[in-house]
């Protein structure tokens, strides 16, 4: 097991930059999970962590031992990929022993090894079949047995997922979170979807354009996003924005956002003229709240555990609602929707977050 | 009442229509089996015209059209065996070693060439790409003659080093062209997932893409062959002493001998001739037509 | 540095035996070509410098260089259009409308494998030989043939007629470009009332067109380099009446029957202009009337 250090690291195509300045240290069993939009670099870091693309600037350094130079046959890491990438010509016994004898270890071991993840993956059945005669989880089942059988002091996982159906999804992700509590090695799973990265990650680090927006636990992740794109990034339904103008009077500080009433705002840390006020629909109540407005459903989504209100207010705007499912609403139905103080993430005209000077401790 | 009637006008109608569309598309197909039956006929006519005459007497091979012989005759093959001055057992044997050596030279050297340019990243891998693919356009005839002066002074000339060597070091681009396109399509994760797994680049090469390769090196072993079995230039250059001669260079003895009128000989070694390649096309056709399909050439 | 070096060192150790191959047996036969094509050479002395003098020699006075160079031509011309016509047509054939093609398929590539072989040239030297085969079938309908191989004003029809023969090759790649033609196109097209002439012009050619082109390239390239049937044909000589003297079979024979290594290094170079040249009028006019679908490849 290892921790992982990334210092300025930097990866270029030509004049096409890739990833820029990136810092990071990853903690020693630590299951931290990279994710973001297509094209943020997410997968081009993982594949530059396991050897498999060249570190254009910086280094990158695992259990302390710089890597940048080290091909990746060397790295001691193991990586599951979105395909998975069995060898087509080799039965899943010899898939999972493949790496072990190339690092030759003695052929008991192997054995041993290779009977041992075959157990914890319950795909002994399946030893003597060909890649293409396994279903697509089982598939799965064997890329994951083939990188723990070399107990490496790390793991990488590329969008391991997405190429199962929505149900095996749910179940391989319970499965590798239980895996990564039995081995407890540090893994770096990369993902496009915010549900896996919620669920299983320590931590998670939200990539943009190259350049990480947010480093944190998931809870502060949604909590406490630090900037727009995360706020925006993270959550489903998708929070709601505001664009607010900021006003100072005497000593006390209000908005003014088209559609709903004028209202104080707690102090903040620092304001510009232009904010944006967030809310999560979650935090929208029809009926109640700190600040309230009357809209008008514009569409109703039922989802069985609670329902998902469009709801436009008089300036055209429409916020996402999301009510716990009970009431019967109709499209057209006028309501009254509002929210509490405490619930609003503030953010300001560069997008960063802005914190209350007193109820800091509420916004937990 | 009446609509219903109507109905069943139409439906009859649609129904007629169906037929008589199948009923065409039928004829079309019964034309076409038979003209293409009949261009089969022709194409093969002159085959099976050498065939059936390599087994008649000599005066009835010309002046008929028919393809059985009065009476089969195994002379012109027992004989032919033994007409030239040395025996074709020998030829064949030549034969047999120059092809031999050659495939295998061809199938070593163009799997690493290619196995580079389809799956390694290097400095210079386009351009190096791009003058392979010039090779390909070069007429054998423009390097022929420095070639013929190098072997020469090598003392290679009467030794079968010039029609051998040239294929352990990638002589004929063609099939690097070949394996590149077959090996491109191997998903790359593969080589990645080897690699991690602590493959080094060259048992990437025999423990993940070869093995998965066997059509594509099926392919340009059949090519090979034949291609070198058949090959009638570079030996007639290389070699003038008869007891070196390959197949295709003692058939054109007969020729030369054309004056002792032994058609019939010739006719029977021609057919033995072309038996090895008609063996292998028939028993690969398949990996054949595909090779060409992914090559998109020869 | 040693980074570098580490990065390609795999490579360019499996490229070995080809870089070898390629400075041995490629460019430096080039380069030396071009030298010995300003030089006399015999094999017995040394290469004598005489500039200018083989191609001043060849482009002014050399009757049968001339000779050779309409020869082959005249064969380029027509034996490469012939075989991808048949190719084409026969290749439409079996795209649609058949179940089983693999036969066909076969019968038809059949000859394109043997035909670089001896045998088949021998065969043929018979097939148009004046008690020949032809004539004998041509007698049955009454007609009265020529001695085709010896007259040399038939002499080169017959290496057309066994280029035409050996249409399998560009057949099959032309197969494989119909099957990528999407059928929904000529349902469609057959829906509007298209009638098929103009399917054929308004839908299969211009899609087809890269396929087409990439077959003249490549049968354009290979009827140049014509060589063992012509050779064994004509008897090694170009013979009769140097009406089947094609280019490569002069060059072979100034080099390797009289020993002038120069003056055929000179014409080797002069064929290697022409497919150049060639190859190059295919790529430069490709623009203006082949299509790719797909332009990012």
């Amino acid at each position: 097991m290892a921790g992982l250090t990334l210092r300025n690291v930097g990866k270029r195509y030509g004049a096409l930059s890739i990833i820029q300045g990136l810092n990071l240290d990853i903690r020693d069993g630590e299951f931290l999970v990279l994710v973001g939009p297509s094209g943020c670099g997410k997968s081009t870091l993982l594949r530059m962590i396991a050897g498999l693309e060249d570190i254009s600037e910086g280094t990158i350094a695992i259990g302390g031992r710089i890597v940048n130079d080290l091909p990746a046959s060397k790295r001691e890491l193991s990586m599951v990929f979105q395909s998975y990438a069995l060898y087509p010509h080799m039965n899943v016994r010899k898939n999972l022993a493949f790496g072990l004898q190339n690092f030759n270890v003695p052929r008991q071991q192997v054995e041993h090894r290779v009977a041992e993840a075959a157990r914890i993956l319950q795909i002994e059945q399946l030893m003597d079949r060909k890649p293409r005669q396994l279903s697509g989880g089982q598939k799965q089942r064997v890329a994951i047995g083939r990188a723990i059988v070399r107990e490496p002091q790390l793991f990488l996982f590329d969008e391991p997922l997405s190429n199962l159906d929505a149900e095996l999804r749910v179940q391989m992700r319970a499965e590798l979170a239980s895996l990564y509590t039995r081995l407890g090695t540090t893994m770096i799973y990369v993902t496009h979807d915010q549900v896996e990265a919620m669920t299983m990650a320590s931590r998670i680090v939200v990539l943009r354009g190259g350049k990480i927006e947010q480093v944190g636990t998931p809870q502060e992740l949604y909590t406490r996003p630090q900037n727009l794109f995360v706020a925006g990034f993270i959550g489903s339904p998708k929070i709601n924005m505001l664009q607010a103008k900021v006003l100072h009077e005497a000593g006390r500080t209000f908005v003014d956002i088209a559609g709903l009433p004028r209202f104080a705002i707690p102090a903040l840390r620092a304001t510009s003229e232009a904010m944006t006020l967030c809310v999560r629909p979650s935090s929208l109540q029809v009926g109640d709240g700190d600040v309230t407005t009357e809209g008008t459903i514009r569409l109703v989504e039922y989802l069985g555990s609670e329902t998902l209100l469009h709801v436009a207010l008089p300036s055209g705007q429409v916020l996402l609602v999301s009510d716990s499912g009970r009431n019967p609403y109709r499209m057209g139905d006028p309501v009254t929707i509002g929210f509490d103080l405490f619930d609003l993430h503030y953010f300001d005209s560069a997008g960063q977050r802005v914190e209350p000077t007193q109820n800091e401790s509420l916004v937990q | 009442m009446e609509v219903s009637v109507e109905m069943e006008e139409a439906a009859k109608i649609a129904h007629e229509m169906r037929l008589r569309r199948d009923k065409r598309a039928r004829n079309g197909r019964i034309l076409k089996h038979i003209f293409l039956i009949g261009v089969s006929c022709v194409m093969l006519y002159p085959l099976f015209w050498l065939l059936a005459s390599s087994f008649k007497p000599e005066n009835e091979i010309f002046g008929s059209l028919t393809l059985w012989p009065s009476e089969f005759r195994f002379d012109n093959y027992t004989e032919g065996w033994n007409a030239l001055p040395q025996s074709f057992t020998l030829f064949y044997v030549n034969s047999a070693i120059v092809t031999a050596l050659s495939v295998i030279g061809n199938l070593i050297s163009c799997s690493f060439a290619a196995y580079a340019f389809a799956r390694l990243s290097f400095t210079g891998r386009r351009f190096l790409f791009a003058l392979m693919m010039m090779t390909l356009m070069i007429p054998y005839h423009v390097v022929l003659i420095p070639q013929y002066v190098q072997f020469l002074r090598l003392g290679w000339v009467d030794t079968y080093l010039p029609l051998v060597v040239p294929r352990f070091l990638a002589s004929d681009a063609f099939f690097i062209f070949l394996m590149v396109q077959f090996f491109r399509q191997l998903p790359r994760e593969l080589d990645e997932a080897a690699m991690i797994d602590g493959c080094s680049p060259f048992k990437i090469y025999r423990a993940i893409i070869l093995p998965l390769s066997l059509p594509a090196m099926g392919t340009a072993a059949i090519f090979s062959l034949i291609w070198v079995w058949e090959d009638f230039l570079a030996p007639l250059i290389y070699l003038n002493d008869i007891k070196s001669y390959t197949v295709p260079l003692a058939l054109r003895l007969f020729l030369d001998q054309e004056g002792k009128s032994a058609y019939g000989q010739m006719f029977a070694m021609s057919v033995l001739s072309l038996v090895p390649v008609v063996i292998f096309f028939v028993l690969f056709q398949k990996l054949i037509v595909r090779g060409i399909a992914t090559s998109g050439m020869k | 540095m040693k980074r570098f070096f580490a990065r390609n060192a795999p490579a360019y150790v499996f490229l070995l035996p080809w870089l070898v191959g390629f400075f041995l047996l490629a460019l430096g036969p080039i380069l030396a070509s071009l030298y010995l094509s300003f030089t006399r050479y015999d094999m017995v002395s040394d290469p004598r410098w005489i500039g200018l003098g083989n191609y001043e020699y060849m482009f002014t006075r050399d009757r049968r260089f001339w000779k050779a160079l309409d020869v082959t031509f005249t064969y380029v011309v027509l034996a490469v259009p012939a075989r991808l016509i048949v190719a084409l047509g026969v290749a439409m054939l079996l795209d649609r409308g058949l179940r089983t093609i693999g036969l066909y398929r076969a019968i038809f590539y059949l000859p394109s494998l043997l035909g670089a072989s001896i045998a088949i040239a021998i065969l043929w030297r018979q097939l148009f030989a004046e008690d020949g085969v032809v004539n004998q079938v041509l007698a049955l309908v009454g007609i009265q043939g020529a001695a085709w191989i010896t007259d040399p004003d038939t002499s080169l029809y017959t290496l057309v007629i066994l280029a035409m023969w050996q249409f399998g090759s560009p057949m099959l790649i032309f197969l494989a470009g119909l099957r990528g033609i999407p059928r929904d196109l000529y349902e469609a097209a057959e829906i509007d009332g298209t009638p098929r002439w103009r399917q054929f012009t308004r839908i299969t050619l211009p899609l087809l067109a890269p396929v087409i082109f990439f077959n003249l390239v490549l049968q354009t390239i290979e009827a140049f380099k014509t060589f063992s049937s012509a050779f064994i044909i004509s008897n090694g000589t170009g013979a009769p009446a140097d009406s089947l003297l094609f280019y490569t079979v002069y060059l072979f024979n100034e080099a390797f029957k009289f020993f002038r290594m120069g003056y055929a290094s000179a014409l080797a170079w002069v064929l290697l202009v022409i497919i150049a040249i060639f190859t190059a009028i295919a790529f430069f006019t490709s623009k203006y009337w082949v299509h790719y679908e797909n332009e990012r490849d």
